[in-house]
């Protein structure tokens, strides 16, 4: 491999939506990318050249995000893509990036059951999430389950497996109930009259988007008590709720790897910075952790293999450790998912959440489920 | 306008083929040579702003802009793509690269350029479509097997079987209703659910 000379920058594609539904979190997503590609730029960039990133805002539609991401990679010669946060969008991407063997780096939790050789998943897979928490419910709250999600791709495969993991613990799903992409807030209304019926312990939301705002304010509206049926999710994040407003979400249970609370020296730096280059009132969240720290994997790779090659960039990131905010990650080198915390946090009256379980250590991805039996031994 | 997708890669009689290039000696004697093989040949000319998508393959000229030009994502391609090259254009592999073709052709063309051309470019295409047929049915069993194996133990308890009566009991049922295993899986989880 030869060494090359040149000052000119590198060019990094960024795919996050800067408009539509999606945008309270992808936007952070954004955010964070943008963050680690300055912090990286201003200690001298990679091998002595800058990181240039070019940005597109796919606007929250899964076509776009395919088009964009053929943009970068034949018009704009990008072979590296930061970006997607919904499963149809990181699905539109796929083919582009497997065809031309480019590399995506996916930073959003998803249902699993996916391995590409052309996508870095950086987010949790459901054994570091959704296991973990169907354990702290039920024990906390109860058995019976009342599911509500958008209707789309993750929502119903990560439902799917929730179901199992209910069921098969001696749990009961007494609801299911899809909105539409984009739901407003009237249409969560005859949802609440259906919940007040079905008397769950807990409704698990895999809502997404701007109708996160909206089920969350129905269910004071409704007059519900999260003390007693909490609506646990594995998306809302300190976004979402700062969105909908502090009061709103206070009380309610969420899964991550990553809260701003996390109480180590990494993240406070990180969350001040963050505040610093976005103001006091912007709190962090998993899925803008997850896209600061995977940029900062990559360019330590870059640095490396000097070369934007696929090949090399994935050879090499295989089993790399990184110390991000959360604490200490690894591309597992395996399945080319990355091994994460696992917390759950209940949020406070200050839109941030109280840490009530932690794995300690990070916890092997397994997206496939093949080390999980389908029921959680209580014990 | 697009010919039969069961044709074999080597017969090229009743395929549908776009032709994009100009008719100069060189295009005039690829479209001579398509047509000797019974090919159904359409020209076209300039290379249009979006490649049409309904034909069995596209043979066009590598032109600087194409990959922008074609309708499709690279790697889920409507048609086959043969590429046009000749010492009068600008080329280089990266362009190549990115048009995600399946074969190339190089002016002036030979009888035994164009049908060799041709056969790969339809058999990589054809290829390629099936693999990813196979990998979405892969997805699907694999997100299936996990409500057989449960709605496989359920059986087992309620009716007394053992796994591979249990098995058996699911197909049957799958092929009397003329469903999928996975359906009567689901089904079956979703009444136990119900009955409690």
């Amino acid at each position: 491999m030869t060494r090359e000379t040149t000052s000119e920058p590198w060019r990094v594609g960024v795919l996050f939506s800067q408009s539509g539904f999606m945008a309270v979190i992808e936007e952070t997503q954004l955010r964070g990318t943008l963050m680690a590609i300055d912090e990286i730029n201003d200690a001298g960039g990679i091998n002595g050249r800058q990181l240039e990133p070019v940005i597109y805002d796919p606007g929250s539609e899964a076509r776009a995000f395919g088009q964009l991401a053929k943009k970068l990679m034949v018009e704009d010669g990008v072979n590296t893509i930061f970006g997607c946060y919904t499963s149809s969008s990181r699905k539109a991407v796929l083919p582009v990036v497997e065809r031309l063997n480019g590399l995506l780096w996916y930073p959003t939790l998803y249902e699993g059951f996916e391995f590409s050789p052309n996508v870095i998943y950086t987010g949790a897979a459901p054994n570091q999430n959704s296991f973990e928490l169907c354990r702290v419910l039920m024990e906390a709250y109860g058995t019976r389950f009342f599911f509500v999600g958008s209707d789309y791709v993750y929502p119903r495969e990560s439902n799917r497996i929730m179901r199992e993991l209910v069921r098969n613990s001696g749990g009961e799903v007494v609801g299911e109930r899809y909105l539409r992409f984009g739901a407003d807030r009237k249409e969560f209304q005859p949802l609440m009259h259906e919940i007040k019926d079905a008397q769950p312990d807990v409704i698990f939301s895999t809502v997404v988007g701007d109708s996160t705002i909206y089920l969350y304010q129905s269910y004071i509206d409704a007059g519900f008590d999260p003390k007693t049926m909490p609506i646990a999710s594995l998306t809302t994040t300190e976004a979402e709720i700062k969105a909908m407003g502090f009061d709103v979400g206070e009380g309610h249970i969420t899964a991550a790897p990553y809260f701003q609370g996390v109480g180590n020296e990494r993240n406070s730096t990180f969350v001040s910075l963050y505040k610093k280059r976005y103001g006091e009132d912007q709190p962090t969240n998993m899925c803008l952790e997850a896209a600061y720290f995977q940029v900062h994997v990559f360019a330590k790779t870059l640095e490396e293999t000097n070369s934007m090659d696929t090949e090399q960039l994935r050879a090499l990131v295989m089993g790399s450790v990184f110390e991000a905010p959360q604490g200490e990650v690894a591309i597992n080198p395996v399945c080319g998912h990355t091994d994460l915390w696992t917390r759950i946090g209940r949020a406070n009256e200050k839109g941030q959440f109280d840490i009530v379980y932690e794995s300690g250590r990070r916890v092997k991805a397994d997206p496939y489920l093949i080390g999980y039996s389908r029921s959680l031994a209580f014990g | 306008m697009r010919g039969s997708d069961t044709t074999s890669a080597h017969d090229f009689a009743k395929l549908s083929i776009a032709v994009i290039t100009e008719r100069d000696d060189d295009g005039e004697r690829l479209i001579r040579e398509l047509q000797r093989l019974r090919a159904q040949v359409h020209h076209l000319w300039p290379v249009p702003q979006q490649l049409p998508v309904d034909y069995d393959v596209i043979v066009c000229d590598l032109i600087e802009d194409l990959p922008s030009r074609l309708p499709w994502l690279p790697g889920e391609p409507d048609c086959a793509l043969v590429l046009i090259v000749s010492e009068h254009r600008p080329f280089s592999l990266k362009l190549l690269h990115r048009c995600a073709a399946q074969a190339v052709l190089h002016y002036p063309v030979s009888p035994v350029a164009v049908q060799t051309s041709l056969a790969l470019a339809r058999e990589h295409h054809l290829y390629e479509r099936r693999l990813r047929g196979r990998i979405e049915k892969l997805d699907e069993n694999l997100r299936t097997m996990r409500s057989v194996e449960r709605a496989k133990s359920i059986v087992m308890r309620s009716k007394n079987l053992d796994e591979e009566a249990a098995y058996h009991f699911l197909r049957r049922q799958a092929m009397a209703r003329r469903v999928s295993i996975g359906v009567i899986a689901n089904a079956i989880i979703d009444s136990q659910e119900l009955l409690g």
